[in-house]
C-alpha cells in the first residue's frame, strides 16, 4: 500500500515538473493538487504547486508550507522572498504569530498564514541561558570578593571554599572552556584569600588595639 | 617619604598637564629626545619648587630619577605621542600609584573602629575605581590631542573601480511623524549609487493612521523602496530588524541603518561601500550629526555632547580597531550579520553589542571621520535624559553578558575570541565608565553624612581629613576638569563658555546614568525610564518636576555643606563646603539645563523612540534610596562601636602628612629655618590624640586632643624620624607630647629645642 502510495506520489511529482517545464499551468496545477492531498507532508508536491497556483495568495501559502516542511529546500526559500515581497507590495500589514530556530509565522494582512524563513545563524539567546555546573564555584568567589570589601575576614574563610568547589566540579566531565574558567576560579581565590589575611588582621586588630 | 614623592609627583603632574593645555595641542612631531629633555625639564621644574617647600634634597634625587626612569619607559611606549602627551601621561599615573597607595596607608593605620575601618575600606576601592577610570578618560584624550602618527585615519576611501555591490537601506520606525520620515526617504532616493534598496520597517506603531502614509511615499519613491509594518512584533527594533534582514534582497552584500529622523547625504554609499572591498571589513560607522543644535545652549551643548563621542572616543578606538557600531550611518556587511546571528533582540542597543560579536571574530572595522547625514537630537531635557538611560542600560547589559570576553583570560576560555588586549580594553572601560556617575552619587552620599555628623560633633568618622586627603583629590579634580575642557575645545572648535556648558550637560545626566546602572544590574530584559507626570499645565513647573530627583540631591549637598561651615567654621569644613557645592552643582544642571530645554520644545516634537517595559523613575530610584538607607543604617553602627582610646600601636604606619602650607610655594622659606619666627603649631590629623607625659606611647595620658584642634609646639624630641611635639594643652598652661604621625605641623619646626 505504502509503495503504491509512494509510486504514485512520484508520478505526480514527475507529471507536475514536466507540465511546469511545458508551461502547462492548469495540468501542472492538478496534478500537484493531487500529489498534495495524497502526501501533505512532501516539500516538493506543495513548491510545484506554488508553481502553477493560479492565486498569488494560494502561490505564498503552498511555498510557505513547502519551507516549513523543508527549509532546505533553496528554491522555496528564494521564491518565498519574493513572494512575500509582492504581497507586501499590496498590503505592509505582517502581524507576528510565533517564531522557531527557522522561522517567523506571521499573519498577512489579507489573513493569511505565512512561514517566513530567518536568514541568519541561531544564537542562543542571553536571557535564556542555561544553567551552569560552575555556579556554585562563582557564587563563592563573587561572595569572597565582597567579603573582602566588607573587612576581609569573610573571604579568608570563603576563598578557600571557593577553591573546593573547583575541586568538587573538576572531576566531573566539562568542557575545556570550562576546566579553564575553573582555573581561572581557582588563581582568583588564591588571590583574594592572599589579598584577605593582611585586610582581615587589619579589621581585626580594631577590635583588639 | 610616600607623602613628599605624592606631592612632588603631583607638582609634575599640574606642570605637566598645565604646559599641556597651552601647547600638547600644537607640538606635531614626536622625537624620544624631545621628549626626554622635557621630562627632565618638568622634573627639574618640580624639583625646584619641592627644594623651596619642604627641601630633602636626597629624597628628591631619588624620587626624580625614579619618576624618570618611569616617564622614560612610557616615552617608549608610545612613540605616537609627542612630548607634552607622553610626560603628562607618566605622571598622570605616577600620581594616581601614590595616591592609591597613601590612600590605602591612611586606610589601613587610621586609628578606626572596626565598622569605621570598613566603610574606609569600600570608600578606598571606590576612590581607586574612580582614579582608574580618570586615568583611562586622560589617555583618551592625551591619545587623540597629542597623537602625532594615526595608523588608521581614513578621511576618504579610494573608489574601486567595478565595486558597486547591492546595499539594503533599513530604516527602523517606531511611531515617527510622516513629515519626518517622508524627508528621509525623500533623502534616500537622491542617493548617488546604482545598486540599492530601502527598507521602511515600522513595528508596533499603533495607529495605522501613522504608518499607512508611508506605503504611499514608497511607492511614489520608487520600486526599491519597500515598506512592511509589522504588528506585536517582539524584540523591540532589533526583532524588526531582525525581520528586515530575512526581507532584503539576496544579492545584498551590505546592510545599512539609517534612523528614521536621517536627512543623509547622496554621496553617502558611494564614498563608504569602497571599505567593504577589503573582505576583513565587517562594519563602517560615521559620526552622528545633527542639524537643529544652533539657537539655544541647551541645543548646542547636548549637539557637542553628542559629538564629543564622535571626535574623541571614536578615532582613539579606531587607531586599535576597537570602535562600535552606533547603528545609524553605518554599513555592516550582510555576511557578517548573519554569521554572528543577527541582531540581539535582549539588548536595547543591538548596534554596540553586535559589534563587540563581530570584533571578537577577528574582523576588521573602520571609522570615517566625515559626516554624510543629519537627524534630530531630543527635544527637551526629559527626551535627553531617557536617550541616556537606554543607552547606559544597553551598555550594562552588554558588559553583563561578554565581561568574560574582556578578561585577561578571554582567550583561553575561547579560542574563537579574537578580541585584542587594547580592544578588550576600550570595550571593558566603555562599559564601566558609565558607573563613574554611580561612584560619583557615593561620593556626594558620603560628603553629606560627613557634614551631618560634623553639624552634629558626632565622633563617627569615615577617614581622617588630613591636609593630603584635601588637597590632594582637589588637585586631580582641578586638571581633570581642565583636561576635559581642553579635549571639548580642541576636537570640537568651541569657546570656553560652550566647552562648559558641554561638559555640564555630561553632569545634568549623572542621576539618569546612576539608574540605569543601578537599574541595568538588577533587571535583564531592556526598560526605558518613564519620568515624573506633573499635573501642572505649566511648561516650566514640568521641566522643574521631571528632574525632581536631581534637585533635591543637589539641594540636600549644598544646605550640608553651608551649615556644616556655619556651625563649624574652620578651613577644614570649607573645604567640605566646597567639596559638596561642587557636587551640588554636578546635579544642580539637570534643572537649569530641563528649563533651558523649553525654548527647544516649544518648537520640536518629541523624537525620542522607547522600547521595552516601563519603569518610572521613582520605582528605579527605589535602589538608591535603599542602598542610601543601608548605608544610614551601617553607619548609624559606627557610634555604638566605640573609638580606640590610646592611639593603637598600628597607627606609627600611618603616612605622616604635610601641611599645605610647607608645599606652597607661596611661602617659600616657611621650612628653611631661621628666617620665619612665627611660633610653630600642630593641628591633629586623627580623629583623637592622645597627649602624654613623655615622649612614648606607653606615657601616661595627660589630654585627648580632636581632630582639627591646633596646639602650640615649643618643643620636640631628637629622632625626627618619629618625631613628637611638645605641645601646650589647649586653655592649660600646661603642656605634653604628642605624637607627630597624628598631625601636622605648621611654622618652623626644626629648630625647635630638643627636650629629653
Amino acid at each position: 500500500m505504502q509503495r503504491e502510495l509512494q509510486t504514485e506520489l512520484s508520478r505526480l511529482l514527475e507529471e507536475a515538473q514536466h507540465d511546469v517545464e511545458q508551461g502547462k499551468r492548469e495540468n501542472a496545477y492538478q496534478a500537484s493538487l493531487k500529489a498534495t492531498r495524497l502526501a501533505p507532508d512532501e516539500p516538493m508536491a506543495w513548491y510545484l504547486r506554488a508553481q502553477s497556483a493560479p492565486s498569488n495568495e494560494e502561490h505564498l501559502i503552498c511555498l510557505s508550507r513547502a519551507y516549513s516542511l523543508d527549509p532546505l529546500l533553496k528554491p522555496a526559500r528564494t521564491e518565498l522572498r519574493s513572494a512575500v515581497h509582492r504581497l507586501l507590495k499590496q498590503e505592509p500589514f505582517l502581524a507576528y504569530v510565533h517564531e522557531t530556530e527557522e522561522l517567523y509565522q506571521v499573519r498577512s494582512g489579507l489573513d493569511l498564514l505565512i512561514n517566513i524563513p530567518k536568514n541568519r545563524a541561531f544564537e542562543p539567546p542571553y536571557l535564556k541561558k542555561n544553567p551552569s555546573l560552575l555556579k556554585p564555584a562563582f557564587t563563592w568567589l563573587y561572595l569572597s570578593l565582597l567579603a573582602l570589601l566588607l573587612g576581609g575576614v569573610g573571604a579568608v574563610l570563603f576563598a578557600p571554599i571557593t577553591a573546593f568547589q573547583v575541586l568538587r566540579i573538576q572531576s566531573r566531565p566539562l568542557y575545556r572552556a570550562d576546566r579553564v574558567r575553573l582555573l581561572v576560579i581557582m588563581i582568583l581565590s588564591l588571590l583574594v584569600w592572599i589579598v584577605s589575611i593582611p585586610i582581615s588582621w587589619l579589621f581585626l586588630i580594631r577590635f583588639f588595639p | 617619604m610616600l607623602i613628599r614623592f605624592l606631592y612632588l609627583s603631583a607638582i609634575w603632574f599640574a606642570l605637566s598637564l598645565l604646559a599641556t593645555l597651552i601647547v600638547g595641542a600644537r607640538l606635531r612631531r614626536s622625537d624620544p629626545t624631545l621628549s626626554l629633555g622635557w621630562l627632565a625639564a618638568v622634573i627639574l621644574a618640580g624639583n625646584l619648587i619641592a627644594i623651596f617647600t619642604f627641601g630633602r634634597i636626597f629624597e628628591i634625587i631619588i624620587l626624580s630619577l625614579i619618576a624618570f626612569g618611569f616617564g622614560g619607559y612610557w616615552i617608549m611606549r608610545l612613540r605616537d605621542w609627542n612630548a607634552a602627551g607622553q610626560v603628562t601621561w607618566s605622571m598622570t599615573v605616577l600620581t594616581t600609584i601614590l595616591f592609591i597607595i597613601y590612600a590605602f596607608m591612611l586606610t589601613a593605620f587610621s586609628p578606626l573602629n572596626p565598622i569605621s575601618f570598613v566603610f574606609a575600606l569600600i570608600f578606598f576601592f571606590l576612590e581607586a575605581i574612580t582614579l582608574v577610570l580618570a586615568l583611562a578618560h586622560m589617555h583618551e584624550s592625551l591619545d587623540v590631542v597629542c597623537r602625532t602618527r594615526w595608523h588608521r585615519l581614513v578621511d576618504k576611501l579610494e573608489p574601486v573601480p567595478g565595486y558597486q555591490p547591492m546595499v539594503s537601506l533599513h530604516l527602523p520606525a517606531y511611531n515617527e511623524p510622516v513629515e519626518v520620515l517622508e524627508k528621509t526617504l525623500t533623502s534616500l532616493a537622491r542617493l548617488d549609487y546604482p545598486n540599492f534598496e530601502v527598507l521602511v520597517v515600522d513595528n508596533n506603531t499603533p495607529s495605522e493612521q501613522t504608518w499607512r502614509p508611508l506605503e504611499e511615499i514608497c511607492r511614489r519613491l520608487g520600486p526599491n523602496f519597500h515598506c512592511l509594518h509589522l504588528d506585536q512584533w517582539p524584540g523591540y527594533k532589533s526583532g524588526a530588524l531582525n525581520f528586515a534582514v530575512a526581507q532584503t534582497d539576496p544579492s545584498a552584500e551590505i546592510i545599512g541603518i539609517i534612523d528614521s529622523d536621517y536627512e543623509v547625504e547622496p554621496d553617502f554609499l558611494k564614498e563608504l561601500v569602497p571599505a567593504f572591498a577589503d573582505s576583513q571589513v565587517a562594519f563602517v560607522q560615521t559620526p552622528q550629526d545633527y542639524s537643529d543644535y544652533k539657537g539655544d545652549l541647551f541645543s548646542e551643548s547636548t549637539y557637542r555632547g553628542y559629538k564629543y563621542f564622535f571626535e574623541v572616543s571614536m578615532p582613539a578606538r579606531n587607531e586599535r580597531n576597537a570602535i562600535i557600531f552606533a547603528g545609524t550611518m553605518g554599513l555592516i556587511r550582510k555576511s557578517v550579520l548573519e554569521e554572528i546571528g543577527g541582531w540581539d533582540e535582549w539588548c536595547i542597543t543591538e548596534d554596540a553589542e553586535a559589534s563587540l560579536r563581530i570584533l571578537k571574530r577577528g574582523y576588521q572595522s573602520l571609522y570615517i571621520k566625515r559626516s554624510f547625514g543629519r537627524g534630530l537630537m531630543p527635544f527637551n531635557f526629559e527626551g535627553l535624559k531617557k536617550q541616556r538611560f537606554r543607552w547606559c542600560f544597553g551598555g550594562i547589559q552588554i558588559l553583563k553578558k561578554h565581561w568574560e570576553s574582556l578578561m585577561p583570560w578571554a582567550h583561553w576560555v575561547d579560542p574563537d575570541n579574537k578580541l585584542t588586549l587594547a580592544q578588550r580594553f576600550y570595550y571593558l572601560v566603555g562599559g564601566l565608565g558609565w558607573f563613574s556617575d554611580v561612584f560619583n552619587l557615593l561620593f556626594a552620599f558620603f560628603l553629606i553624612l560627613g557634614a551631618v555628623f560634623n553639624i552634629f560633633s558626632s565622633p563617627v568618622q569615615v577617614r581622617p581629613l588630613t591636609d593630603t586627603v584635601l588637597v590632594i583629590p582637589a588637585v586631580f579634580l582641578l586638571l581633570h576638569i581642565l583636561r576635559f575642557l581642553w579635549v571639548l575645545r580642541n576636537r570640537l572648535r568651541v569657546s570656553l563658555g560652550v566647552a562648559m556648558a558641554t561638559m555640564y550637560n555630561f553632569f545634568s545626566l549623572g542621576w539618569a546614568v546612576t539608574l540605569a546602572c543601578l537599574q541595568g544590574l538588577v533587571q535583564r530584559e531592556g526598560v526605558f525610564l518613564r519620568t515624573p507626570k506633573s499635573k501642572s499645565a505649566s511648561r516650566a513647573w514640568h521641566a522643574v518636576h521631571v528632574t525632581q530627583w536631581e534637585t533635591t540631591i543637589a539641594l540636600l549637598c549644598i544646605a550640608a555643606g553651608l551649615l556644616s561651615y556655619i556651625i563649624n567654621p574652620n578651613w577644614r569644613t570649607l573645604s567640605l563646603c566646597f567639596l559638596l557645592f561642587w557636587q551640588g552643582s554636578l546635579y544642580l544642571a539637570a534643572p537649569i539645563y530641563s528649563l533651558m530645554s523649553l525654548r527647544r520644545e516649544a518648537t520640536l516634537a518629541s523624537q525620542v523612540s522607547e522600547q521595552g517595559r516601563p519603569v518610572a523613575e521613582q520605582w528605579a530610584a527605589r535602589w538608591v534610596v535603599a542602598l542610601s538607607m543601608v548605608l544610614i543604617a551601617a553607619f548609624s553602627l559606627i557610634s555604638f562601636l566605640p573609638e580606640p582610646v590610646a592611639l593603637p600601636d598600628y597607627t606609627r604606619f600611618l603616612p605622616v602628612d604635610l601641611s599645605v602650607s610647607s608645599v606652597s610655594p607661596a611661602s617659600p622659606f616657611s621650612s628653611l629655618g631661621g628666617l620665619n619666627t612665627s611660633t610653630p603649631t600642630a593641628t591633629v590629623t586623627v580623629h583623637s590624640a592622645n597627649c602624654r607625659e613623655k615622649p612614648r606611647g606607653n606615657g601616661e595620658r595627660l589630654a585627648i586632643l580632636y581632630a582639627g584642634d591646633q596646639v602650640e609646639i615649643t618643643g620636640r624630641n631628637e629622632d625626627l624620624n618619629n618625631p613628637w611635639w611638645y605641645v601646650t594643652i589647649p586653655n592649660s598652661t600646661e603642656s605634653c607630647w604628642l605624637w607627630g604621625m597624628t598631625a601636622t605641623t605648621n611654622g618652623p619646626v626644626d629648630d625647635l629645642p630638643i627636650l629629653p
